[in-house]
């Protein structure tokens, strides 16, 4: 059990969120919470859940976590949950996910014949944790008497305004990732980059941020994401494991890394061009940097997703570039778990970004843009956690927006 | 003690409270605080019966076998009759009937599993007693 005095920067009240959760869960008549998705786990627990994990969360009192054995007594170090509120679950009588949550929720919370609220829906992130079909049958055959009903969105609405705790985090976890970008960035300059693979960059960044107090560098797309040459300007392309691609000289290089501080993400990308530029290669970074520099000064409170992507899009048709931008401006971002989707489960396509979601102070994202020109094999990427103000953002990683060309 | 007893008879009891007060001492059972039931379904004589053992800072303070309900205890161990004769005898391991899920735990798996050993302890012990199951 982690315990931090609320006059810790990063301090979140805890019991004050379970206790937001509890007053809903009374508004929809719901009994007891049953979560299941990641970014659940880390909003609540505060911990790290690697494993398939579920948080059951009573109408009253302290949540528990359930995970698997090998890893609860960890869980129940990190997390602000004791001992007896992180409970291992394994393949034994009694204590597999199904037995021991519905024995839990049925005799321990006394819920036989309530309401209880599931996380159901879809993700284009894999590891959200949505109920499996399998678990929904198997918890409502073995909690029969009550009656399931999916309730994400009481997680989802509470979580979308960042406190000054998590942003506070979120802070922590950018300037961890600037010292990625300065040892990248002093590691491949002064010929460094000669025989340098897109793996060894990723590691160099790890090691930096990791010595800076990341514990990790927690994307799903592969940890850090370096490219370098044409996989730089893949068509439509925003997601780039690092390959064991070595650098070349007149080629571009984008370097974007993540870090991970108190389940806050730092997630900032960089662009390099390698050794020399030719005029049609700066002319492309020349704009990627005006529409992002366009775009930091655009957001602010009041604003939607497709308003800023319409002025964005008139930018880039004036300027002669819009065909190589992948036509989105944003992604967002929460506690671990709590990736890309924008706003609440209410736009035309479910479980995908509002469009006409309208911007709050203190909500965080993601500024996220692909300039890709596959034809010149070039292309750039910029992705900074910002949060919104009323009449601005805030960009948290401060690493100097440009297209450095390195000697 | 040459002559046998009826397994979860009252002179059974007797014998596993004098032997674990006499063989584990608070070092041996790491000075732990703890509880636990046995809930014997299908027994010979019809009715359900439990095997009940306290243990404060290490010593042995209670050891109760009856019909019906258990004292409320940290961790409950529910199987059937033969099963857990079996594996008193030692001719089942209890890890092997629990991940067959013959047996049912209920209660804090972390908090069992470092009592694993010690559980092991008490029915090495209670396997050496001359026994009619």
């Amino acid at each position: 059990m982690t315990e931090m005095l609320n006059n810790d920067p990063y301090f979140i009240d805890f019991p004050s969120r379970v206790a937001q959760i509890q007053k809903q869960m009374a508004k929809e008549n719901i009994d007891c919470y049953l979560g299941s998705r990641l970014r659940t786990m880390s909003w609540v627990a505060d911990a790290f859940c690697p494993w398939r994990s579920y948080i059951v969360i009573p109408a009253e009192g302290t949540p528990t976590v359930f995970t698997f054995v090998i890893d609860a007594a960890r869980v129940a170090d990190d997390s602000w949950l004791d001992e007896d509120h992180v409970l291992g679950y394994a393949p034994l009588g009694g204590m597999d996910q199904i037995a021991l949550i519905s024995d839990f929720i049925k005799d321990d919370l006394g819920v036989r014949s309530g309401r209880i609220g599931y996380e159901s829906g879809m993700s284009n992130y894999l590891p959200e944790g949505n109920i499996t079909l399998f678990e929904y049958e198997h918890f409502k055959a073995a909690l029969s008497g009550s009656q399931l009903v999916n309730a994400h969105h009481i997680i989802d609405k509470l979580s979308l305004i960042k406190d000054e705790g998590t942003i506070n985090r979120f802070r922590e976890a950018s300037r961890i990732v600037d010292e990625g970008h300065k040892a990248v960035k002093e590691a491949i300059s002064n010929g460094g980059w000669k025989g340098m693979t897109e793996t060894e960059i990723a590691g160099i960044a790890a090691l930096a941020m990791r010595r800076a107090g990341s514990v990790w560098e927690w994307s799903f797309t592969g940890g850090n994401e370096i490219a370098s040459g044409y996989r730089t300007g893949l068509a439509g392309g925003a997601c780039t494991p690092a390959s064991t691609r070595e650098l070349r000289y007149g080629e571009p290089l984008m370097v974007d890394i993540h870090a991970m501080f108190k389940l806050a993400l730092g997630d900032h990308a960089h662009n390099y061009l390698i050794g020399s530029a030719t005029d049609r290669q700066l002319w492309h970074a020349n704009n990627f940097i005006d529409i992002v520099s366009l775009t930091l000064k655009t957001y602010k409170a009041g604003i939607s997703p497709v308003s800023l992507a319409e002025q964005m899009m008139d930018f880039a048709e004036e300027r002669g570039f819009a065909e190589y931008m992948v036509p989105g401006f944003e992604h967002g971002i929460g506690m671990l778990g709590d990736e890309w989707r924008i706003g609440l489960n209410e736009g035309p396509f479910p479980f995908w970004t509002d469009p006409e979601h309208t911007y709050q102070e203190n909500e965080v994202l993601i500024c996220a843009m692909q300039y890709a020109c596959p034809d010149d094999d070039i292309g750039f990427r910029y992705e900074n956690p910002i949060v919104i103000k009323k009449d601005k953002c805030e960009a948290l990683s401060k690493f100097g927006l440009r297209v450095e060309v390195i000697e | 003690m040459t002559e046998k007893v009826e397994y979860l008879s009252s002179q059974w009891r007797d014998e596993v409270e004098k032997r674990l007060k006499s063989e584990l001492s608070p070092e041996k059972m790491k000075f732990i605080t703890t509880s636990v039931a046995f809930n014997y379904t299908n027994c010979p004589q019809g009715k359900d019966r439990y095997l009940y053992f306290k243990c404060e800072e290490g010593a042995i303070t209670e050891v109760l076998v009856d019909e019906g309900d258990p004292p409320q205890a940290e961790f409950t161990i529910t199987g059937n009759y033969d099963l857990f004769a079996q594996i008193t005898q030692g001719t089942i391991k209890s890890h092997r009937a629990l991940m067959s899920g013959k047996l049912r735990l209920k209660g804090n798996m972390v908090k069992a599993l470092k009592l694993a050993s010690l559980a092991d302890r008490l029915n090495h012990i209670m396997a050496q007693i001359p026994t009619i199951y």
